[in-house]
């Protein structure tokens, strides 16, 4: 259906966004002569984006327990097996623990600085907000020049929300939260399926420039890094989801400002 | 049955969608997350047994739009045609989310007005965002099918926000009365 005649057909894809280029170039071009079917066209795709906003809210709910396959797993084979084994390596350890004393320490303790205390916060204040179905936000994305400014003030250097519309994710808001290293910045963002990603963002006092490292926190996954002295941590809990190409994105236009 | 990890790998990131259309369907809260309870069902059950090469979303989505249809019908036929509760109003406006227009909450009243099968559509492509490939999959209609009620859908759509602007229809609105 490339040549031709313009067809509502292609007018309703036109809307979608999904013609090729060519073909969205002559519907362009089309719609330049009929102006009545231009304003047609642009009413719907605005109903469009009123349904997808009164909508996304149920999508961002946190899923009900009843519907939570997670929650109908079976106990694992493995932990019926022997309670008594794992009794018995519980002690193993707090005897190993007692005996090397201080020398197990630093393997048994969580980090507390860098970016690997970093991920550690970014997960956690993803757990407590992305999952929060009433009010995940402090303020909302139509505040996005004020939650900017206050995330630049608070962080004391400029900080903008990244557009990420690229990586199919739309900015819902942000609030600051409270870590053991002062204020960090929360922004969330939706993905086309309505789940949520965190962008985490804090100033680095140790690691104020380190690569980019994958990270798994009590089933939150991500990447976190480092440049000039500010941290970053790019969080979300879908699997299969190319949280690496979305920490690049955020990356390149952090560069940037 | 067991769940395989796979199945919850592949089925649990669509729960939140799965949701949303019901909802938008059903426009009833408790009904519409049985809907998506029962669908799992099905799915754990057939699990094994479903087409390996198709999207799984298509597959899904097709189960709950048969059985949202169901529903539909046997309230129809108990004669209730009414919206069940107020979407609109009482479950989705939540704090967060009170800065959307007066418009996205009207839009959300004016879809159940539609025809089920022209409301299917859009909810299927303009929200859940589906090709129209696998929009035409979980209708069992040919993609020209989902063309025409998609348009018809949109234009529908377009004249009652029209008509509700001018007050002629949906909510009680004030006069001036010279």
């Amino acid at each position: 259906m490339n040549d031709g005649p313009i067809t509502e057909a292609d007018l309703q894809a036109h809307v979608d966004g999904r013609l090729s280029p060519g073909r969205a170039q002559d519907v362009a071009a089309w719609l330049a002569a009929h102006p009545q079917d231009a304003a047609r066209l642009a009413a719907y795709r605005a109903h469009d984006d009123a349904l997808r906003q009164a909508l996304n809210p149920i999508a961002d709910e946190p899923v009900p327990p009843a519907l939570d396959l997670r929650l109908r797993q079976p106990a694992r084979p493995g932990w019926a097996v022997a309670p008594a084994l794992k009794v018995a390596g519980i002690a193993a350890v707090a005897l190993l623990s007692g005996l090397t004393g201080w020398g197990l320490r630093g393997w048994t303790a969580p980090p507390t600085v860098g970016t690997a205390a970093l991920a550690r916060e970014a997960a956690s204040s993803y757990a407590v907000y992305a999952s929060d179905a009433a009010r995940p936000v402090e303020l909302a994305a139509s505040d996005r020049f004020a939650l900017d400014s206050w995330f630049s003030k608070r962080l004391s250097r400029p900080i903008r929300a990244p557009d990420l519309q690229q990586a199919g994710l739309t900015l819902i808001g942000g609030r600051l939260v409270a870590t053991s290293h002062g204020p960090g910045g929360l922004y969330l963002y939706r993905d086309r399926q309505g789940r949520r990603i965190a962008l985490y963002v804090r100033p680095m006092e140790v690691d104020g420039s380190d690569h980019m490292k994958p990270r798994l926190e009590d089933g939150v996954a991500g990447w976190t890094w480092a440049e000039k002295g500010l941290g970053f941590g790019v969080f979300g809990t879908a699997p299969g989801t190319d949280l690496h190409s979305t920490a690049d994105l955020v990356r390149s236009q952090f560069l940037q400002t | 049955m067991p769940l395989s990890e796979e199945m919850i790998t592949h089925v649990q990131p669509l729960i939140p969608a799965l949701r949303r259309y019901a909802h938008a369907m059903l426009r009833h809260r408790d009904d519409a997350d049985d809907l998506v309870q029962d669908v799992l069902e099905r799915a754990i059950g057939g699990w094994h047994n479903r087409r390996k090469g198709a999207s799984l979303r298509s597959w899904l989505f097709t189960i709950l739009h048969n059985l949202a249809l169901d529903r539909l019908r046997r309230l129809a036929r108990r004669g209730i045609t009414a919206p069940l509760d107020d979407v609109s109003e009482v479950h989705l406006a939540t704090p967060a989310f009170q800065e959307q227009g007066v418009e996205a909450r009207d839009v959300l009243a004016l879809i159940a007005l539609l025809p089920a099968d022209q409301r299917s559509v859009l909810l299927l492509v303009a929200v859940e965002d589906l090709s129209y490939a696998e929009a035409a999959a979980v209708l069992d209609v040919p993609q020209g099918t989902v063309m025409s009620r998609l348009a018809r859908a949109r234009e529908r759509l377009r004249r009652m926000m029209e008509e509700q602007a001018q007050g002629r229809i949906g909510k009680p609105t004030l006069r001036i009365v010279p």
